[in-house]
């Protein structure tokens, strides 16, 4: 176990800077959508917005739309925001694809001359993830409480804390399932940058697939296959519960693509 | 069955990438206490040949074994004996060196005694404040160094070390060489590809020469310079005429009336039943160079 800390403490080590950063970011970012549905709240505006959005984008909403136009939609969008998503798809890609970077710089050589297994590496990686995840999304969520109790108006609807535990639970497992399959692909490539742009077009191609399939009927049909078709914020902002089918199929997934990580890291050839 | 006592084992290794074969049907064992040689020009098999031995490639047949571990099977036990050297060391720049001996000390599983590590970073000339410079700092040369010294730092029974000079100056590499003799004479085997014959020549027991992945050469390094071609310089009080035909394994090389510099292939004793009659002024005998020998097979891959 002395061993796989000591995997663990390096990678950490190596990448809390990243970390560190990322996690700012984020969590400045909830503040500052809570101060836009603050100034949106104070002046009474939300039915104004509401007007000026087009017929297509209520009809993709659907009875959301309501929802998602009041203080609390406008809160909870910071965990659905495309450019937040991107950006936690991204480090997810970023930290999944460690094990191919460590072959490729030769890292790894020194590693795995020692007596350390293989699999402890995608161990590593996986609890790397899992770390990351959390503290990513705890991040997110104490941005939201700072920004809900420094700057929201005193008659403002705040999200539940319930609501914000579901939608950074649901966040994190779809965080976990793209850096499973990221680590899938890495644990096949030769070079980083091969894998993150294979995940990378990957996880774009799901997003714009689900994104497709939520505003064209005969789309539906393909974007069940989207691992983003379960991440449900729009239902869980309406009101309804965590779905345990979504978790369990992302979870399903990512459970799926980190054998499959185990099992390519085990057999591949370590030569860069 | 893999031999126990031999430090490495190797039987019918083969490595295809393909249709490319890097290693082929390769036999070979190093003794314990040993420091043996694995020659070869580049893309010869010798670095895919280590690397199979650390379990970081699969052998497509054949298998390999450290100290009568399996290299494949049992690979854990067999790499918890071994130090490594790489011949290009893969480092995080961030790291410092301190910070990369630690992390290695920790992943390696056994103790690092401080008072050995310490030797060898004065050996090797890295002070403390070298080792907390971060390694981005570091010349090719220290870090040259610093892989040396985490290959040693445990202490461990065998040492693989691929292409272990490159990189440093002449005068640590009179240190490598000092420490290399240590762990000889305290029964540690070590298993070095080197381009640098002299230095083979120097350090070495046994050599392999290694040629399109296959063992053109296995011997003693006493016993390969003996298959090298002497000079003798022979010069006479007068001159002399050239003779017509010379003993088998003689060549004239250079003819001059009263200075012959012939090339004897083997053994010299015939030497003075051939000048005997000849009014010899002085001889000199070059010593063979194992470089003369090993050219020869990575040319060619002599008999």
């Amino acid at each position: 176990m002395t061993m796989l800390f000591a995997l663990i403490a390096q990678t950490l080590h190596r990448v809390r800077k990243f970390l560190l950063a990322a996690g700012v970011l984020l969590a400045g970012f909830q503040v500052v959508l809570i101060l836009q549905a603050n100034s949106i709240q104070t002046s009474n505006t939300f039915a104004q917005m509401g007007d000026m959005v087009p017929a297509f984008a209520r009809d993709v909403l659907g009875p959301s739309f309501v929802a998602f136009l009041t203080f609390k939609g406008i809160v909870c969008l910071g965990y659905f925001h495309p450019v937040v998503m991107g950006a936690l798809v991204s480090v997810s890609l970023t930290l999944a694809t460690i094990p191919v970077m460590e072959i490729e710089t030769g890292f790894i050589d020194l590693v795995l001359a020692r007596p350390v297994a293989r699999h402890w590496i995608v161990t590593r990686s996986i609890l790397v993830a899992l770390i990351s995840t959390a503290y990513l999304l705890a991040m997110m969520a104490i941005g939201t409480w700072i920004g809900l109790h420094y700057f929201a108006a005193k008659d403002a609807a705040w999200p539940s804390a319930g609501l914000i535990g579901s939608l950074a639970i649901n966040l994190g497992f779809l965080m976990l399932c793209w850096a499973a399959i990221a680590m899938a692909i890495g644990c096949a490539c030769r070079r980083r940058g091969s894998a993150g742009a294979i995940a990378g077009l990957l996880a774009l191609t799901a997003y714009l697939t689900d994104y497709v399939g939520r505003a064209w009927k005969p789309a539906e049909s393909v974007a069940w296959l989207s691992p983003f078709r379960y991440y449900t914020p729009f239902e869980l902002v309406m009101g309804s519960a965590l779905s345990a089918k979504s978790l369990c199929i992302l979870g399903g997934i990512a459970a799926a693509a980190f054998a499959l990580a185990y099992l390519l890291y085990s057999r591949r050839d370590i030569s860069h | 069955m893999l031999s126990g006592s031999a430090a490495i084992s190797i039987r019918g290794l083969t490595k295809r990438y393909g249709k490319l074969v890097a290693v082929d049907r390769l036999d070979l064992e190093v003794r314990r206490g040993e420091v043996f040689g694995f020659l070869g020009l580049n893309g010869a098999g010798k670095t895919t040949t280590i690397r199979i031995l650390l379990d970081l490639l699969r052998p497509t047949s054949g298998n390999a074994a450290v100290f009568g571990h399996d290299c494949q099977s049992d690979s854990l036990k067999a790499r918890s004996a071994v130090g490594y050297l790489p011949g290009e060391m893969g480092i995080y720049s961030d790291l410092t060196g301190h910070e990369m001996l630690k992390f290695l000390e920790r992943i390696g599983g056994g103790s690092v005694s401080r008072e050995h590590r310490h030797n060898l970073t004065e050996r090797f000339e890295l002070s403390d404040r070298d080792l907390s410079r971060k390694l981005r700092e570091y010349s090719t040369g220290m870090k040259r160094k610093l892989g040396l010294i985490q290959a040693f730092q445990a202490d461990p029974l065998l040492l693989i070390l691929d292409e272990p000079t490159e990189g440093l100056d002449p005068l640590m590499q009179e240190s490598f060489y000092e420490l290399l003799a240590d762990a000889r004479n305290r029964g540690r085997t070590v298993f070095m590809s080197s381009h640098v014959l002299p230095e083979v020549e120097r350090v070495c027991d046994r050599i392999a020469v290694l040629r399109k992945g296959e063992v053109v050469l296995l011997s003693s390094v006493e016993d390969a310079r003996k298959l090298a071609s002497k000079n003798v310089r022979v010069v006479f009080q007068q001159n002399v005429a050239v003779p017509v035909s010379l003993p088998q394994g003689y060549e004239m090389i250079d003819a001059k009336p009263r200075t012959w510099i012939l090339r004897v292939t083997g053994q010299l004793g015939s030497l003075p039943s051939f000048l005997a009659a000849l009014p010899v002024a002085d001889l000199a005998v070059e010593e063979a160079r194992l470089e003369d020998v090993l050219v020869k097979y990575y040319r060619d891959g002599a008999e």
